[in-house]
């Protein structure tokens, strides 16, 4: 029976039985992509945070890569904090990560004595409100070495061993060792909202799910650029939205209008099996179930090498396959099919005699 | 690089650290009054670098370099006197430069320098004066009359086009023998020179004519980059060239004391093509001169050993067993013989050059451009009395849409238009060096040039519809400007296949206009059709018109067989049953298959029904 005509907005946006969304889809987001090239890397530098955008930063979320080159976080403060530009500052101060290096003036080891001498910058150490004993602690708990306090400034570390490239790699330790804030935070700073009197923290990593431990973060509304963090922290769903979203995000910023439904279709595409996929070898293409289609693409032998061992059946249903063999393929025209064959009809037509 | 620590200055000669001074400053000062004096190569160049405080100094090749006039304490060291002198030819630029009037500065060096573009710019911190204001575009950018008027990006074109001009190339093109070679008939000196035209052989070999152009659209024949031409103008002999190509031949030697020998092939030759196909050639295999020739035309007759040695040699002997290996015309060429040369190679080998001509008349399709970087392709040719005509009755040769001025920013064009109109009506050469004078000054000279002959100042001119006879309501600007042939042109890459040769090993078309081939219907074109969702459609072009094969498959194994016309059965060689399908595929899925087969894989086609 024919489908009931529905009229209005909604119905006739309604894709038809056949159409190959997805093509429609990569080209959509391609064909502006290819725009973007020439004008990504024509940005004047302003001095503050830069943060990738343009085509580096859509390959980045398309190729799922497991860390963003310029990771930050929105961190949205509860009603009580964030009125305030004090209490937000001391939010911003408790996430805030220091490592050693960044308070430290030198940090010198001593291969012939196994010690490790660190001076640290006395306005650092006031700016960040640690103290020497604070972070002499904190080398002391790390394994196979011992810290000493000499003076406010001066802390002296002997290392347990006498091996020149395990002090070396041990005084880079020390330098990356997280003395104050949240390890894997960044660094954080307090904005505020345009428009409004409401303060916000941006911190420069994504290690959202210890920031979201800290009191007076509002934990509905924090937000990373980070998928893979969105992902473990939230789940899959918020990553789907978060492939979306940051997709949106960086072709609006280069002025570029792509339908929503497209990039939708891609994150759907991403995330369906629960786990994020990548766009390539590693991951949408490289899970097709067609053999051909794998080999078509990249590392023809090993997937023909491996159908053969598995005994893989390939149907040629899909697009390169029915190229690749010249049949019409199942989209479009091609998406009917003949319900009775011919030799069936002539079995019909004996019963009616009858 | 090594970060400065204070007081220390390095010094890097060809960027390989040397050692330190004290004072990087003076030492480059000291290096440069050692170099204008004479006691170091004026090659050498030394620049402080006051950020990383540090000295490089130059002394090797490649190095960019452009020449300047020292300014010390103010003053110019080209005096007046000097300047005399050198007018007069006693002095030349070398003795300048050995006297420290002149040095080259290279990029680096430019950094240290404060160029002043004109004497009186000279002030207490000018180091340099630029030798000649023109001198800032080079050779090159300077054919083009007004460059200062004109876009950058227009000159770079502008440099690519002047490359591609036809001309005199040589003043004895008829007795060489180039692969390929253009000639414009009636080669023209620009009315708007430059300077460029004077150092250079260019105004000796022009490479182009002084168009009459008017800005004026033609029933959208001149939309975007196309442009209308005169066709009364044209068949005067407008952009008119010879075409000149070379085909050539030589007797080759082979392994085992075998020869080629150029002859007409006899009927027993291996792939002989019928006496008529060597018709046009004289006693000695060669084609005569001035004889008429079209594609495929075998102008050369020449007979090879064959390739391999076969041991059933039969009844006739080695020698006799002869191919054919005469030259033909390429595909889409055709001309006349011009001139044909039989010389020898060292080594007694007989070579053969044959020079073919044809002429090429401007015709649709053919590019043109001027020196301004304003390229065009000629769209229509039409009848004189149906172009617009002035009110004096000139009829431009080329209609130029006015649509193509403002946005590329090649106001230069209009000014050589304005330019060329004044010459051609004072009868004078008109300069348009760079920076010779300004904009506005060139304006009032030619308007006033052009008022005192009874025209308008602006170039504008009241102008007819050449159709209807209806006056134009808007004045029409038009004016003269030197216009160039380019080599690209329809007749030399024209190409159309219906049916034609396919490739041996996936008897799909063959790809290229020397293999008349078809145009690429590549991955990117499938996806179109794909997301059109014509799969029909898709399916006739990467099928049905290309490499559709029937092949039999065998219902029992799932191998390749095929059909044994003697016993009038099918048969498959892997499982020796008789029960096979024919399937339409491609055959480059049937030679998939075979590559998969000898990769000891064994592919199994198994069928619905």
């Amino acid at each position: 029976m024919a489908r009931e005509y529905r009229k209005g907005a909604v119905s006739s946006m309604e894709v038809t039985d056949g159409e190959p969304v997805g093509v429609i889809a990569a080209q959509s987001i391609g064909e502006p992509g290819t725009q973007m090239i020439l004008r990504s890397f024509h940005r004047a530098g302003v001095a503050s945070v830069t943060v990738t955008s343009g085509l580096p930063r859509l390959v980045e979320i398309v190729d799922a890569k497991k860390k963003p080159a310029t990771p930050f976080t929105y961190i949205y403060l509860d009603e009580h904090s964030r009125k305030s530009f004090e209490k937000s500052l001391e939010i911003a101060k408790k996430i805030n990560e220091v490592k050693t290096k960044d308070v430290a003036r030198s940090i010198v080891e001593s291969f012939s004595t196994g010690k490790i001498k660190i001076t640290l910058s006395k306005q650092m150490l006031e700016v960040n409100e640690i103290t020497a004993g604070s972070i002499s602690s904190k080398i002391s708990k790390m394994e196979g070495a011992d810290a000493s306090v000499e003076d406010s400034t001066t802390i002296t570390v002997s290392v347990h061993t006498r091996n020149l490239k395990e002090i070396r790699a041990f005084a880079v330790k020390i330098g990356n060792l997280t003395v104050n804030g949240i390890d894997g935070a960044g660094r954080a700073v307090v904005n505020q909202e345009p428009g409004t009197n409401e303060f916000y923290v941006i911190s420069a990593d994504s290690n959202i799910d210890k920031i979201l431990e800290v009191p007076g973060v509002d934990r509905s509304r924090i937000y990373t650029n980070d998928i893979l963090a969105m992902y473990k922290t939230f789940g899959i769903e918020a990553a789907r939205n978060a492939i979306a979203h940051e997709l949106d995000k960086t072709l609006k910023e280069q002025g570029i209008s792509v339908d929503m439904r497209h990039l939708l279709l891609l994150a759907d595409a991403m995330t369906f099996t629960g786990k994020i996929k990548n766009v390539g070898r590693h991951g949408l293409s490289g899970e097709k179930n067609s053999v051909f289609a794998r080999a078509a693409y990249e590392e023809t032998v090993k997937h023909l090498v491996n159908a053969a061992a598995f005994g893989e059946v390939d149907n040629m249903s899909g697009v390169t396959e029915s190229v690749l063999v010249g049949k019409q393929l199942s989209l479009g025209t091609g998406n009917v099919e003949l319900a009775i064959r011919k030799q069936d009809m002539a079995k019909i037509g004996k019963k009616e005699k009858k | 690089m090594a970060k400065a620590t204070s007081g220390k200055c390095y010094v890097y000669v060809n960027d390989r650290r040397v050692g330190y001074v004290s004072d990087g400053q003076k030492l480059a000062s000291e290096v440069r009054a050692a170099r204008r004096n004479g006691m170091l190569p004026n090659e050498l160049n030394i620049t402080y670098f006051k950020k990383i405080n540090a000295v490089h100094v130059n002394t090797d090749f490649g190095r960019v370099r452009k020449p300047y006039i020292i300014v010390e304490e103010g003053k110019s060291k080209l005096t007046p006197e000097i300047a005399e002198k050198v007018k007069n030819g006693e002095i030349d630029f070398n003795t300048l430069i050995r006297n420290g009037v002149i040095e080259y500065l290279d990029a680096e060096e430019e950094e240290n320098a404060l160029v002043a573009f004109e004497e009186k710019d000279i002030n207490e911190d000018t180091t340099h004066l630029e030798v000649d204001l023109a001198g800032i575009f080079g050779i090159t950018i300077n054919l083009s009359p007004f460059p200062e008027h004109n876009s950058l990006a227009r000159h770079a074109m502008l440099a690519n086009f002047i490359k591609q001009s036809e001309g005199m190339y040589a003043t004895n093109f008829n007795t060489r023998f180039d692969s390929r070679a253009y000639v414009l008939f009636y080669p023209q000196k620009p009315i708007v020179t430059t300077s460029s035209y004077n150092y250079t052989a260019i105004s000796s070999h022009p490479s182009g004519q002084n168009f009459i152009v008017a800005l004026s659209t033609y029933y959208g024949y001149n939309m975007k980059d196309a442009i209308v031409l005169n066709k009364a103008a044209v068949d005067r002999g407008l952009g008119r060239s010879m075409f000149y190509k070379t085909y050539g031949d030589e007797e080759r030697r082979y392994p085992g004391g075998q020869k080629d020998e150029f002859k007409i092939p006899p009927p027993t030759a291996e792939g002989y093509l019928g006496e008529h196909a060597y018709a046009n050639l004289s006693e000695d295999g060669i084609i005569e001169p001035e004889t008429k020739v079209y594609e495929g035309d075998i102008i050369i007759g020449k007979v090879s050993p064959p390739r391999f040695l076969e041991e059933n040699l039969g009844a006739r002997g080695l020698e006799e067993r002869i191919r054919d290996a005469s030259t033909y015309l390429k595909s889409g060429e055709n001309g006349t013989v011009d001139e044909v040369i039989i010389t020898e190679l060292t080594g007694a080998t007989k070579l053969v050059k044959i020079r073919i001509r044809s002429l090429r008349v401007p015709e649709n399709g053919d590019k043109f451009a001027s020196r301004h970087g304003q390229k065009g392709v000629v769209a229509l040719i039409v009848p004189q009395e149906d172009m617009p005509f002035s009110e004096t009755g000139v009829v431009p040769d080329l209609l130029l849409n006015p649509h193509s001025i403002p946005t590329r920013l090649t106001f230069g064009h209009l000014l050589e238009e304005i330019g060329g109109k004044t010459g051609a009506i004072s009868g004078k050469v008109i300069d348009g060096t760079a920076f010779d004078k300004k904009g506005e000054e060139r304006l009032d000279e030619y308007g006033r040039v052009l008022e005192e002959h009874g025209f308008d100042r602006n170039g504008d001119e009241v102008f007819y519809d050449g159709i209807t006879g209806m006056k134009f309501k808007a004045k029409i600007f038009n004016g003269i400007a030197y216009y160039n042939r380019l080599y690209h042109m329809v007749s030399n890459k024209m190409q159309v296949r219906s049916r034609g040769p396919v490739q041996i090993l996936t008897h799909q078309p063959t790809e290229g206009k020397a293999r008349q081939g078809g145009l690429k219907f590549g991955e990117m074109e499938r996806d179109v059709i794909v997301g059109y969702g014509a799969s029909l459609l898709l399916k006739e072009r990467l099928l049905d018109q290309s490499d559709k094969a029937t092949v039999y498959v065998c219902k029992n194994c799932g191998n390749l067989g095929y059909y044994d016309y003697i016993k009038k059965v099918k048969v498959c060689p892997m499982c020796g049953g008789n029960n096979l399908d024919a399937v339409e595929m491609s055959y480059a899925f049937k030679l998939l298959l075979d590559e998969i087969k000898s990769m000891h894989i064994f592919p199994s086609i198994k069928m619905k029904a």
